[in-house]
């Protein structure tokens, strides 16, 4: 019989594991469609917690609008993001170049540069102390399931990550959008030739991608109760590891692989001191890297 | 499309070689010491020091990211290594800087090539992530093995650069023991970078499968630059643990590692001069605008994005510096009439 | 050891998820010889070339060079036993010069590790690689642009470069992908000299070519694969006169 505490770390891993899963998931539509990483998800996923405390404190609006409005803010920014430090590396219009590893380096180190950027701006602006939601918001109501307690934070968090899941699902796989970025992802010379805007699909992924993060955002800071403009260096790179561990190119390995290692990290705090937690992930990642190179679900991309 | 790409003709007017090099020696050995004291000292001596300790880590993060192509984002944790061996070794055994020196380069160097052994066969992508974990996991342990590293509160009073009794009495002799340091670690890293060796890791970086058809076993040469770079990065962190005085694990953070790369992207990827050029710029420029202070890291990752945006090439790029090398510094074959080509 | 085929293929079959492209071939190249690789697109020669460069493990069967199984060895290795090769699509280092370039091929001759960047005996043998460089770019006729960018090049030029860079890994065996794709007939004519001429000077060469007029009048024996099979295996005027090849080329006739 499953011991009770350790049935709850793993309800808390499972919360976590989705706040990286939906992260993971931006992660790898971008990855997907432009083979690069952009590396400043961590901060979409920041500015989407941090817009949704200035709008709590500004406005006082019911929750569902605040999410709304944060999957608004996100979209731009990624589009914003995807404007700023993606295009621009762009210049030609040939397969080569829209793949090519000198695009890729340089996209790594442009995103790199806006992420640090933005993060230290953050920090000018609202200090690196902590930011607290205000008492009505947090998502920490307990409620008990025989003998479990969870919060309603963990049941709001699970409800949005499969109503943006199947939305996800239904957007890729019903709509033009959808499929315009589906080919693009496939081959993005092929794409140009049936006539398909390559831009506008590439802005689509990443507006949905840093939607997905931006929520993750702010339904983590709802649930913890406090952000910071640090908060997205750590869980962008454990969604990359998801995203790694998946297999690169598929968005249910790479829900499966973030689920599993929100879980897995939950019970280490258990054996570990606080602190070395975050080891748990960085060495999956090394491990799946040099073990499972081509992830554990999908193909894994060899030399683009 | 810079105008680094293009190699100089020969109608730029050149020193000697053995002059060019005389004149460098003499700008470090000389005329900066006598310029700084001049103005002041002190201070400054410290400023000069810091910005050659990252001429050192921006020539060698070079070697590994710019000639090799391998991104490496943790070379702050293996300058962490080599500042907290020197540093327990120092304060817990006493021992002198002639020993610190070279066991901090050689345990970061042999931490740096373990790592590599499984690592090295990842797709770039890849190894780049691998290596911010790595860095990522050396930060973790330098600050929560607190039995052995005191954790968050770092390492005090390190004891001066000791070598066979003498120590060095001013900032000014201070600074040329670094400058000694960092002479011959830039001599050794031009060596490997401006040879046929380098030459192996730039057909390396470009096209690896063709490098592997030439006959070039492309993972031992991986390995090696990445083992060089590392070493390099641990002597580096043993110069700031002696001429600090104090370390701490938020010294060796991701964000210093970033630092680091950002010297080598603006003095362009590939460059070693150009690395050299570019940790002068990123440590001397906010020093001088004092302003900028508190702004250090926006202004260090805008001037990282402009340069990749603007200036691809760098400030002076891989195809420029080769060139000025052969030009300027006679490293070219000398065995055919024609312009400068091969290495020495 | 001396009565083997420098070159042999046994039997060489590779399969990739569902297609076969190179199915039981066998075939062998001879000291000296100069052999014509020729197939309709898809035939299979790119992925023998693989096969033999040691990109990729043949599925079943195996190859050996001078006698010795080439199974499990890496490209290097392959390369540093003296089988040396050049790119249908130009694997050039176009921002490193011409001199460079061709150096590359002469690293793995000498070796071109670490220490010896630092060791004092270096010069001698920095001397020996840029020597054999220079040697090698006389050879191709590119001296006079040795301190160019590769990327300054004409295609042409390009070509021989690719030449060049695998000559000066002093191989024995020289496979050359496609050398005279883009060259107009006049280049074509002065490639097949130059081939030839390294032929009588001691090399031997295994070629790929679409160009029917240059294999022709070049080689001494010619082999044509067509959806992964060997369909004839000959001398060239018994092969262009082969009902099977002009079978695949042409298609039956109606």
């Amino acid at each position: 019989m499953l011991d009770v505490y350790l049935a709850q770390q793993i309800v808390n891993g499972l919360s976590i594991g989705l706040v990286y899963a939906l992260m993971a998931i931006g992660f790898t539509l971008i990855f997907g469609v432009l083979n690069v990483v952009n590396f400043a998800h961590g901060e979409v996923y920041m500015i989407g917690a941090f817009a949704g405390l200035m709008l709590i404190t500004a406005a006082a609006p019911p929750l569902l609008a605040v999410v709304v409005i944060v999957l608004t803010v996100g979209a731009a920014t990624g589009v914003g993001l995807e404007r700023l430090a993606f295009k621009p590396f762009r210049r030609f219009r040939d397969e080569a170049s829209l793949r090519s590893r000198a695009m890729r380096e340089a996209t790594l180190l442009s995103s790199l540069a806006v992420s640090i950027v933005t993060r230290e701006a953050m920090r000018q602006i609202f200090g690196s102390s902590m930011q607290t939601i205000p008492q009505g918001y947090l998502l920490q109501h307990p409620i008990r399931i025989g003998v479990l307690s969870i919060t309603d934070g963990d049941l709001i968090i699970f409800a949005s990550s499969v109503v943006m899941l199947v939305a996800l699902q239904f957007l890729l796989f019903r709509t033009r959008t959808g499929l315009s970025i589906r080919a693009v992802a496939n081959s993005p010379l092929g794409a140009q030739f049936v006539g398909i805007d390559t831009d506008r699909a590439i802005m689509a992924t990443f507006a949905i991608g840093s939607m997905l993060g931006a929520t993750a955002g702010i339904l983590v800071g709802l649930y913890t109760g406090t952000i910071t403009p640090q908060m997205g260096f750590a869980p962008g790179i454990k969604a990359f590891v998801a995203m790694v561990m998946g297999g690169l190119s598929s968005i249910p390995g790479a829900v499966i692989c973030a689920l599993f290692l929100g879980v897995a990290e939950s019970i280490t705090t258990e054996f570990l001191a606080s602190g070395w937690q975050d080891l748990v992930a960085y060495a999956f990642l090394i491990a799946t890297l040099v073990f499972f190179p081509q992830g554990l679900f999908g193909v894994g991309r060899e030399r683009a | 499309m810079s105008a680094a790409s293009v190699p100089e003709r020969g109608d730029h007017p050149t020193l000697p070689p053995a002059f060019a090099k005389a004149l460098l020696a003499l700008i470090l050995f000389v005329a900066v010491p006598a310029t700084l004291s001049g103005i002041g000292g002190g201070y400054l001596y410290q400023i000069a020091t810091t910005a050659l300790i990252f001429v050192i880590l921006a020539a060698s993060l070079n070697l590994v990211t710019g000639t090799a192509g391998l991104l490496s984002l943790g070379h702050a944790g293996f300058y962490g290594i080599g500042a907290y061996v020197a540093a327990l070794l120092s304060t817990r055994l006493g021992a002198s800087f002639l020993v610190t020196l070279p066991a901090a380069g050689a345990v970061a160097g042999a931490i740096g090539t373990l790592v590599a052994l499984p690592t090295m066969r990842l797709v770039s992508i890849y190894f780049a992530v691998a290596t911010l974990g790595i860095g990522e996991m050396i930060y973790v342990t330098l600050l929560n093995w607190t039995d052995f590293t005191r954790g968050p509160m770092g390492i005090r009073s390190i004891p001066d650069i000791e070598m066979l009794g003498w120590e060095p009495h001013s900032p000014m002799q201070q600074y040329l023991v670094v400058a000694s340091v960092a002479a011959v670690s830039l001599w050794v890293l031009s060596r490997l970078t401006h040879s046929y060796f380098g030459n192996a890791l730039r057909a390396v970086r470009e096209d690896d499968q063709c490098a592997s058809a030439m006959g070039l076993n492309v993972v031992h040469l991986k390995i090696v630059a990445f083992g060089a770079s590392c070493c390099f990065a641990g002597i580096a962190g043993a110069l700031l643990a002696h001429t600090a005085n104090f370390i701490s694990p938020d010294q060796f953070q991701f964000g210093e590692s970033i630092n680091i790369l950002a010297m080598v992207v603006v003095g362009g990827l590939g460059s070693l001069p150009g690395a050299v050029i570019g940790a002068l710029l990123l440590v001397i420029l906010p020093e001088a605008l004092r302003s900028v202070g508190d702004f250090r890291m926006i202004a260090i990752g805008s001037i990282m994005f402009f340069s990749i945006l603007l200036l691809p090439k760098g400030l002076l790029g891989e195809a420029s510096a080769l060139s000025l090398l052969r030009r300027q510094f006679g490293e070219a074959w000398s065995g055919r009439p024609g312009p400068p080509v091969g290495w020495r | 050891m001396s009565d083997a085929p420098m070159l042999e293929i046994r039997n060489v079959t590779r399969r990739f998820q569902g297609l076969t492209a190179v199915d039981g071939v066998t075939g062998h190249v001879a000291a000296h010889e100069l052999v014509g690789l020729i197939g309709p697109n898809g035939a299979g020669k790119t992925t023998l070339f693989n096969l033999i460069s040691g990109f990729i493990a043949p599925s079943e069967g195996e190859i050996r060079f001078e006698g010795r199984s080439l199974a499990g060895m890496r490209p290097h290795r392959i390369a540093r036993l003296g089988i040396g090769r050049t790119f249908q699509n130009l694997r050039i280092l176009p921002n490193m010069t011409v001199f460079d370039n061709v150096s590359i091929g002469a690293l793995a001759t000498f070796g071109h590790s670490a220490w010896q960047a630092l060791m004092p005996g270096r010069r001698s043998r920095s001397g020996r690689i840029s020597e054999l460089t220079g040697d090698v770019l006389d050879q191709v006729r590119l001296s006079a642009q040795a301190g160019e960018l590769a990327a300054n090049l004409s295609y042409g030029r390009r070509k021989y470069l690719e030449i060049a860079r695998a000559l000066a890994t002093r191989p024995k065996l020289l496979i050359l992908d496609e050398p005279a794709a883009g060259l107009n007939e006049s280049e074509t004519a002065e490639l097949g000299e130059f081939i030839r001429g390294l032929v009588r000077r001691g090399l031997t060469v295994l070629l790929v070519e679409h160009d029917m007029s240059l294999v022709m009048s070049i080689c001494d024996r010619v082999i044509v694969l067509a959806s992964g099979a060997k369909i004839a295996d000959a001398d060239p005027a018994s092969v262009q006169r082969d009902p099977a090849v002009l079978d695949s080329y042409l298609g039956t006739r109606d």
